[in-house]
């Protein structure tokens, strides 16, 4: 038990960076509250949210070495549980998030399991189809409003009404710590050296008479509850569902948060959500200003960033600020 | 189901597989034997049927339109390895992901700047939009028939290319060890460069053919792009013959399916529902294909002998 | 002679049209180091290979200790005490010397499975992982990046992992290949220390050592064994100096 709360302290302090983003979310409606911004808090949320799915997806790709290129399908199974759960009259909130858990669960042992028997560019396109298959099947489910989606109410969390102005965003940023702490755990547990060491190599992983897979299908199915807890609030914060928000490009944009945050660091996809969303907001606006015509193509710039940051961007947005500030262990 | 619809829709799954063929087909030399992952082939098709769609309402001539857009496919992928992909080849796979991704949102949205969001339509010429009698009292498009014969014809050409040419087993060569190969006096930089080239010109093609039977818009090519994809892994990576009778199995899966399924479901379902659901799952039936072929063979049909 | 640890009997491989291993029956006892021998596409690795568990036999049995281990996997023939070092180093390249050992002492514990016990930092994985260390005298470089070191040291840093799980059959395969020869000598004094507590099976290209380690010598020539018997019996037999020293004259 007393290895178990040190492992808290030192984990806290090796991840400075983690502490201070966690920090800043919990002040944030501070500001937003005396600037007179409400709909900052509203960005804010979808940067936690699309920050923890980043995070989710990280456990596989930056710890695990498992491109998986179809995770926007959890997102979205979490998400449609709301969805789902409302149609049938249940509106407790508690219920959805149990529900979304269990399935995103079920649905990564499955996928991970078919998904793993290949590696390499296999495994990219793999899990890519098995998003795409999920996306097609909600297409098809004219109950739950096929193409056009559903509009749903959000969850009941028993005395906390998400209606009332920022229990949303507490309750989104508490899952937010939650996940943050867990996955902390993991990363420094023996699990996760293992799984770091599975990445590195797998062979010798083996040679020390473990299976490497047994590994690979944990952190797949934890990085699938993840996104499916993400999706989940989401939906109850957008107040909607459509198949779009498994859409195989949503699976792109959080590799992008994650390679834009910092590949492997515990705060960086949370980093990533920022700068991500922020350009989202921004360039637009910046290109009216310079452009006014073609404000909504932003895209046409945001494509070669992108570019710009595969090319250029090693270590991320972390392993920049770490060079700035050359702080030991701030990962 | 009447038997004429059947044989036509056969026709028709026919025409889709071998138009995948052909996006597929340059997919699988950079996929499979150079190993990079390139997600913007789709937008190699989406540039091939724009240039054919605006070069035909500009010249009034549809055969016109589509000789002019072949070489300005081939320019569009050589030019396009030669300001970024090259610089990506030692990237590693989730890298080219994310940076190739970008390139498609890039090549959306300029075509959105240039030729605006709505879509473009192509007209078919007079001497094009007749029918044939493939049996007696079947009418098919002629149209149609001329993409099946097209196909065909790139089909071949592409195998003499791979089999009968060095190309094939260079560019193999190249990706196993290229400072090797270059030693042995092959300019790798080059045959990279013709291999992408080649290969969106043959996704151009495709595209050319795809236009009057879609609309050509902005996105066309991501679909297209995943159905390839999936038409690849099934006939295992790098194996161009894999990838022509999976592109068939694919085409025909997704297009019977399309009509079938409904028809299948209206047996046992109501019908509103059936045909609600039809279509999709048709859909989903390819990856479901895809899926099963995995967990029976994780490197698809013909893995090509490394 | 004690029981033998390891037993092949009539192992046969093929792929496709090549006869891989043909036939092959041989024993390491314990307390000897049993090398094969045999040049260049002879099936030396391909044998190991069988023993270790990443590929299977067409037919035949392979016993460890008495146990018929044939169609087990890798990671459940190491847990009954297979040990291997690669012919190319394979090592966590990511990690440092003694998260090396650390992890190798977590999954010796069986307890690498465990997501609320630190890894690294804790005390007693770290002592494990000093004492594998310290068997191949490395403990001075515990926090180098494995990365950074030198291809000898990391040779010596995989035989130190192959021995952490104290397996009762160690399989090296080529552990002097690139080495220098002051390098080879201090592998070849690791290894022979080694004998008292290992089966050993030793590939090996460099004669000096394996005439210096081995104890027994099996010749292996396109699958088959040629030769089999002491050092001094190996190197006076004309079918082996004809089908493989001789070859070995001609390359030096």
């Amino acid at each position: 038990m007393t290895r178990f709360f040190s492992l808290i302290g030192r984990g806290l302090l090796q991840h400075r960076a983690m502490m201070y983003l966690l920090v800043g979310f919990a002040l944030f409606p501070l500001y937003t509250g005396f600037a007179d911004l409400p709909f900052w808090n509203d960005v804010a949320i979808r940067i936690m949210l699309l920050g923890m799915a980043a995070m989710g997806l990280n456990l596989v790709l930056g710890y695990g070495g498992m491109v998986s290129f179809g995770h926007a399908a959890f997102f979205g199974i979490g998400a449609y549980c709301v969805g789902i759960s409302s149609y049938y009259d249940i509106f407790n909130g508690w219920i959805h998030i149990g529900f979304s858990l269990v399935t995103c669960g079920l649905m990564g042992v499955i996928i991970g399991l078919l998904s793993l028997r290949t590696s390499g560019i296999y495994f990219i396109m793999i899990t890519l189809a098995f998003a795409q298959m999920l996306f097609f099947a909600f297409v098809s489910l004219e109950t739950f409003g096929g193409d056009d989606g559903m509009s749903i109410d959000r969850a009941e969390f028993g005395l906390i009404d998400l209606y009332e102005p920022l229990r949303l965003y507490f309750l989104v940023w508490a899952a937010l710590v939650i996940v943050s702490l867990l996955l902390m755990f993991i990363v420094h547990s023996r699990f996760g050296v293992t799984l770091r060491a599975i990445k590195s190599n797998e062979s010798r992983v083996e040679a020390m008479g473990l299976t490497p897979l047994k590994f690979k299908i944990t952190a797949y199915v934890i990085s699938a509850m993840i996104c499916g807890l993400a999706g989940t609030l989401f939906a109850s914060w957008q107040e909607y569902v459509s198949p779009d928000i498994m859409h195989w490009t949503r699976s792109g944009e959080l590799m992008i948060i994650i390679i834009l945050g910092g590949l492997g660091t515990l705060a960086g996809p949370l980093l990533g959500a920022i700068a991500f969303l922020l350009l989202e907001e921004f360039l637009p606006e910046l290109i009216q200003a310079i452009a006014p015509d073609y404000a909504e193509n932003w895209m046409i710039v945001f494509g070669p960033i992108l570019i710009a940051i595969v090319m250029f961007g090693r270590g991320g947005l972390l392993g920049l600020l770490i060079k700035l500030f050359q702080r030991k262990g701030a990962s | 189901m009447t038997f004429t619809l059947f044989l036509e829709q056969a026709f028709n799954g026919f025409q889709a597989g071998i138009t995948l063929f052909l996006i597929a087909a340059g997919l699988t030399l950079i996929l499979g034997i150079m190993d990079f992952v390139f997600l913007a082939h789709g937008s190699q098709v989406m540039i091939g049927a724009y240039a054919a769609a605006s070069l035909t309402a500009l010249t009034q001539n549809f055969y016109l339109g589509i000789l002019f857009a072949i070489p300005i496919s081939f320019f569009a992928g050589y030019a396009l390895e030669y300001l970024v992909i090259r610089h990506l080849y030692k990237r590693d796979h989730m890298e080219q992901v994310l940076a190739t991704f970008g390139l498609i949102l890039f090549f959306n949205e300029a075509i959105r700047v240039g030729f605006g969001p709505a879509a473009l339509h192509s007209n078919l010429p007079a001497s094009l939009s007749g029918f044939v009698y493939i049996l007696p009292e079947i009418p098919y498009p002629e149209f149609r028939l001329l993409v099946i014969l097209v196909g065909f014809a790139c089909a071949i050409g592409i195998h003499l290319l791979v089999s009968r040419t060095r190309l094939g087993a260079t560019v193999r060569a190249g990706a196993s060890n290229a400072a090797m190969t270059a030693a042995l006096g092959v300019n790798i930089t080059r045959l990279r460069r013709l291999v992408f080239a080649i290969g969106a010109c043959f996704a151009g093609v495709a595209g050319m053919m795809l236009g009057p039977l879609t609309s050509v818009e902005p996105g066309m090519g991501e679909p297209l792009l995943i159905l390839s994809l999936v038409v690849i892994i099934i006939g295992g990576i790098g194996s161009v013959r894999g990838a022509f009778i999976a592109a068939i199995i694919v085409g025909m899966v997704d297009t019977m399916g399309r009509v079938m399924l409904p028809v299948i479901l209206r047996s046992f379902m109501e019908q509103a529902s059936a045909d609600g659901a039809g279509p999709a799952l048709a859909s989903m039936m390819v990856y479901i294909l895809m899926a099963v072929v995995l967990v029976f063979k994780p490197t698809g049909l013909f893995p090509p002998n490394r | 002679m004690s029981s033998p640890i390891l037993q092949l009997d009539g192992v046969m491989k093929s792929y496709d049209a090549l006869l891989a291993t043909n036939n092959v029956s041989l024993d390491v006892v314990a307390g000897e180091i049993h090398a094969l021998i045999g040049p260049n596409g002879a099936g030396k690795t391909t044998l190991i290979k069988q023993i270790y568990g990443s590929e299977r036999p067409d037919s035949g049995r392979i016993l460890l200790n008495g146990e018929n281990i044939t169609s087990l996997s890798v990671p459940k023939r190491v847990r009954k005490g297979i040990g291997r070092s690669f012919q190319i180093s394979n090592v966590l390249t990511d990690f440092t010397m003694r998260e090396n050992a650390i992890i190798a002492a977590q999954a010796q514990r069986q307890e690498a499975f465990q997501f609320f016990l630190p890894a690294f930092d804790d005390a007693s994985l770290i002592e494990d992982a000093m004492v594998i260390l310290d068997a191949v005298g490395l403990t001075s470089k515990a926090d180098i990046l494995v990365s950074e070191l030198a291809h000898g040291e990391r040779r010596l840093l995989e035989l130190a992992l192959a021995m952490a799980g104290e397996p009762c059959l160690l399989l090296l395969d080529e552990p002097m290949a690139g080495a220098g020869p002051q390098e080879s000598q201090h592998m070849t004094d690791i290894i022979s220390a080694l004998r008292a507590r290992h089966g050993i099976l030793l590939i090996e290209h460099d004669m000096d050592a394996v005439f210096a380690l081995a104890d027994r010598i099996t010749v292996l020539v396109e699958g088959a064994v040629i030769a089999h018997g002491t050092s001094a019996e190996i190197s006076q037999n004309p079918a082996v100096r004809e089908a493989y020293l001789g070859r070995e004259d001609e390359a030096c």
